[in-house]
């Protein structure tokens, strides 16, 4: 009896801890996107984080909950992105940025919206996943990699060559920005999708993808359908990731995507913990913010009147890289594993309790 | 044990975070404080990543600069040097870090025109006057009344080598581009375009092909080149790919002129093709066997001292960064104050000013107006001079 009780206030404590978490998190970002607090400089790595979580969490959805491992990232946000560039940029602008082989007579007419750019981004990532994912998911570990990494350098040189469309190497620019408050309301409702998603029943069986195809087969899941759904819902949102992407920084071309930008995003999964939603979400910002904040190792460094030659451009990613290296050594599965953080975790790990047990529902947002 | 030390590892990870935020939030308190006796001018520059090694060249020409004309307004110039990692989302966040942080009250740079677009917007915005040294793509500061540029733009460029090569009795014409890159394509069209114009025949251009990045075999596209047999072939690409199309040309058996862009004044291009490198036609920015102006002696002179042979000739990007740099310190001398707009409008009313790289005025777009490029061959494993295309 006891125990129920001091369960139920547990409860109502952390459903008010959660509500007061969410109200702080609301005002801070209001007041930013008001230029109240902080700075553009703190603004814009803010934004760069929430886009990268997106991407990062579709990624992890992907390769940490149904086991795919896939590498096709670059080129989902690389459509997402183009979307939105193509068909948000005002028409009287783009005479002058086609200036070398002019815009497709019939899109340089088309105009959208920026959310019906940025969900028709999705939507066509999804659809070049789907036609893409048929017959690539038949394939299992390394050769995935490898196909969908090969899929999205295809996708980058279509891009280069489709002129008339996408101005080739030249990129577009004059893409018009969204605000602070857009990208993070974007960012949550993506994150909330997918964690409702991963909490269903379709969810649980990736889950039992991952951890067993054979069995999962025998328990009487499609392994392919979930495969491709899977695949699919993943790059709806790396396109969306891609379209904000593409809103923050005003310009694209198709140098931004290559492979070595889906690295950037497997590093976040993996630092996070592959299978961990708010893992990923912290690490897409430990390494955004880590990377501005060591800034200072680049300048020149005197001490004592001496200049310290390890200070200097570049020095920032070796202090990167050793720090990584620290942290999966001592974090083996990534930040958080599996495990989703909370308050009963952070109570746990505070007291010192084995937490072997998952826990749900995340509380930071 | 272990957890104990995870724990201490992750707390040291979210104090250093918030250390790094009380610290960057008190760096402005210091750049503002009133007028304090430096002036600050943000160097934005790739200094790592895909276009390293030309933004350090850069860099040094605009450090030497710095050091040749350490003063405006009385105040000392301190360059705040910030790596874009040739990547744009860094790029961005670069460029705002140097404006908010570092309370900059001017830009320079950067390599590479994909970065200074990503970056233009947020220039625009802050009313920060930025100088690009070596961007040529024409989006830089088309539309963008803060971005101004010390060097000539691909078009420009493009039209000096098929006015060239109409000089010299050409005919026909193929073209070799590189897909993907922005400079590559930029520099081919534009000479397409003005050769055909100029020839006033749209065959004239037999060949137009494009090779991807790091291919190595360029056989195919100039067995096909050969089999039309152009008077020039003109194959703008960087100074690794060229002694390869140059090399396997002269292997085919390809005896007509073969021209670049400013991108093949580099000695590696003599180095790796030999003695097929032997004739071959670039256009570049200047020349420091025959300085344009006052200024631009006295910077061979001076710079040729500063590399001590770290470098064979000197790079046209160090020359222009150096531009770049008086320039804008010209500018903010007479606009008499830090203020944005006011440098700006001094910028824009620049009027003959003697670079290192010519007599320098600006378009209304911001571009510098150069109408001359110097051409260039190779004789004996040198890059010499052999004449000035003008344009009008």
């Amino acid at each position: 009896m006891m125990n129920k009780i001091e369960n139920k206030n547990n409860k109502t404590k952390r459903y008010a801890a959660n509500i007061l978490l969410a109200a702080v998190f609301i005002v801070v970002i209001t007041l930013i996107d008001q230029n109240l607090i902080g700075d553009q400089y703190i603004k814009r790595v803010l934004n760069l984080s929430a886009i990268y979580a997106i991407v990062a969490v579709s990624m992890n959805l992907v390769n940490g909950f149904t086991g795919l491992f896939s590498l096709g990232q670059a080129g989902f946000m690389a459509i997402g992105a183009y979307t939105v560039a193509v068909f948000t940029v005002p028409i009287n602008y783009r005479a002058s940025i086609f200036y070398i082989v002019p815009q497709n007579q019939v899109l340089a007419q088309i105009h959208l919206p920026f959310f019906i750019a940025l969900i028709l981004g999705g939507l066509a990532a999804a659809l070049v996943a789907l036609l893409i994912g048929i017959p690539v998911l038949r394939l299992k570990s390394d050769y995935l990699a490898i196909a969908t990494l090969g899929f999205s350098e295809i996708i980058r040189i279509v891009f280069t060559n489709l002129k008339t469309i996408t101005n080739g190497a030249l990129g577009i620019k004059s893409i018009p920005g969204v605000s602070t408050w857009v990208i993070f309301i974007v960012a949550i409702l993506s994150i909330v999708l997918i964690a409702l998603l991963i909490n269903s029943t379709y969810g649980r069986a990736f889950k039992a993808i991952r951890e067993d195809e054979i069995a999962a087969e025998a328990m009487g899941i499609n392994l392919f359908k979930h495969k491709v759904m899977s695949f699919a819902i993943g790059a709806f949102f790396a396109g969306i990731g891609g379209g904000l992407f593409a809103a923050l920084l005003g310009t694209v071309d198709p140098k931004q995507f290559y492979f070595t930008m889906t690295y950037n995003f497997l590093l976040m999964i993996v630092l996070g913990g592959m299978g961990s939603i708010t893992g990923t979400i912290i690490s897409s910002f430990i390494v955004t913010f880590g990377l501005e904040f060591l800034r200072f190792f680049d300048e020149p460094l005197a001490m004592f009147g001496y200049n310290i030659t390890f200070f200097r451009a570049g020095f920032r990613m070796v202090i990167f890289s050793i720090l990584l290296m620290i942290l999966v050594l001592f974090f083996r599965k990534g930040l958080l594993g599996q495990k989703e953080l909370s308050w009963k975790l952070i109570s746990n790990i505070f007291k010192g309790k084995n937490s072997n047990k998952k826990s749900n529902k995340g509380g930071a947002a | 044990m272990k957890r104990l030390l995870s724990l201490a590892l992750s707390a040291t990870m979210v104090i250093s975070l918030f250390t790094g935020c009380t610290k960057q939030e008190q760096a402005p308190a210091t750049s503002t404080s009133g007028d304090s006796d430096v002036i600050k001018i943000g160097v934005f520059e790739p200094l790592t990543g895909e276009n390293g090694g030309g933004g350090l060249q850069e860099l040094d020409g605009i450090k030497y600069a710095n050091k040749m004309y350490p003063e405006v307004l009385g105040k000392k110039v301190e360059l705040v040097v910030v790596d874009n990692k040739s990547d744009k989302g860094e790029a961005t966040t670069a460029v705002t870090r140097l404006i908010e942080k570092e309370g900059v009250v001017a830009i320079i740079g950067s390599y590479g025109s994909g970065v200074s677009i990503a970056a233009g917007d947020i220039i625009k915005n802050a009313k920060i006057p930025a100088m690009g040294a070596s961007c040529t793509n024409p989006m830089v500061t088309q539309g963008n009344d803060f971005y101004f540029r010390a060097c000539f733009l691909d078009p420009f460029q493009g039209e000096v080598m098929a006015n060239y090569a109409i000089q010299q009795g050409a005919k026909t014409a193929a073209v070799i581009m590189q897909n993907g890159d922005d400079y590559s394509v930029g520099l081919g069209n534009f000479f397409i375009n003005s050769f055909k114009k100029l020839t006033g025949n749209d065959a004239s251009v037999v060949d137009i092909s494009e090779f991807q990045v790091n291919d190595t075999d360029f056989n195919a596209i100039l067995t096909n080149i050969k089999a039309k047999n152009p008077d020039v072939i003109f194959a703008p690409s960087s100074a690794t790919t060229a002694p390869l199309i140059i090399k396997q040309a002269r292997a085919l058996g390809i005896t007509c002129p073969i021209m670049g862009g400013d991108t093949w004044e580099n000695p590696a291009v003599v180095e790796v093709a030999g003695a097929d490198a032997e004739g071959i036609v670039l256009s570049t920015f200047f020349d420091e066997n025959d300085p344009a102006t006052e200024e631009a002696k006295s910077f061979v002179e001076g710079y040729k001292k500063e590399l001590a042979g770290k470098e064979p000739i000197i790079p046209a990007v160090a020359a222009l960064g150096y531009d770049a740099y008086i320039l804008m310190l010209d500018a903010i001398e007479r606009a008499g104050s830090t203020d944005g707009v006011a440098i700006r409008d001094a910028l824009n009313a620049t009027k003959d000013f003697e670079g290192v790289t010519g007599v320098i005025n600006f378009t209304p777009e911001g571009d510098a107006d150069k109408n001359i490029a110097v051409i260039k061959t190779v004789k004996g494993g040198q890059f010499v001079y052999i004449d000035s295309v003008e344009v009008k």
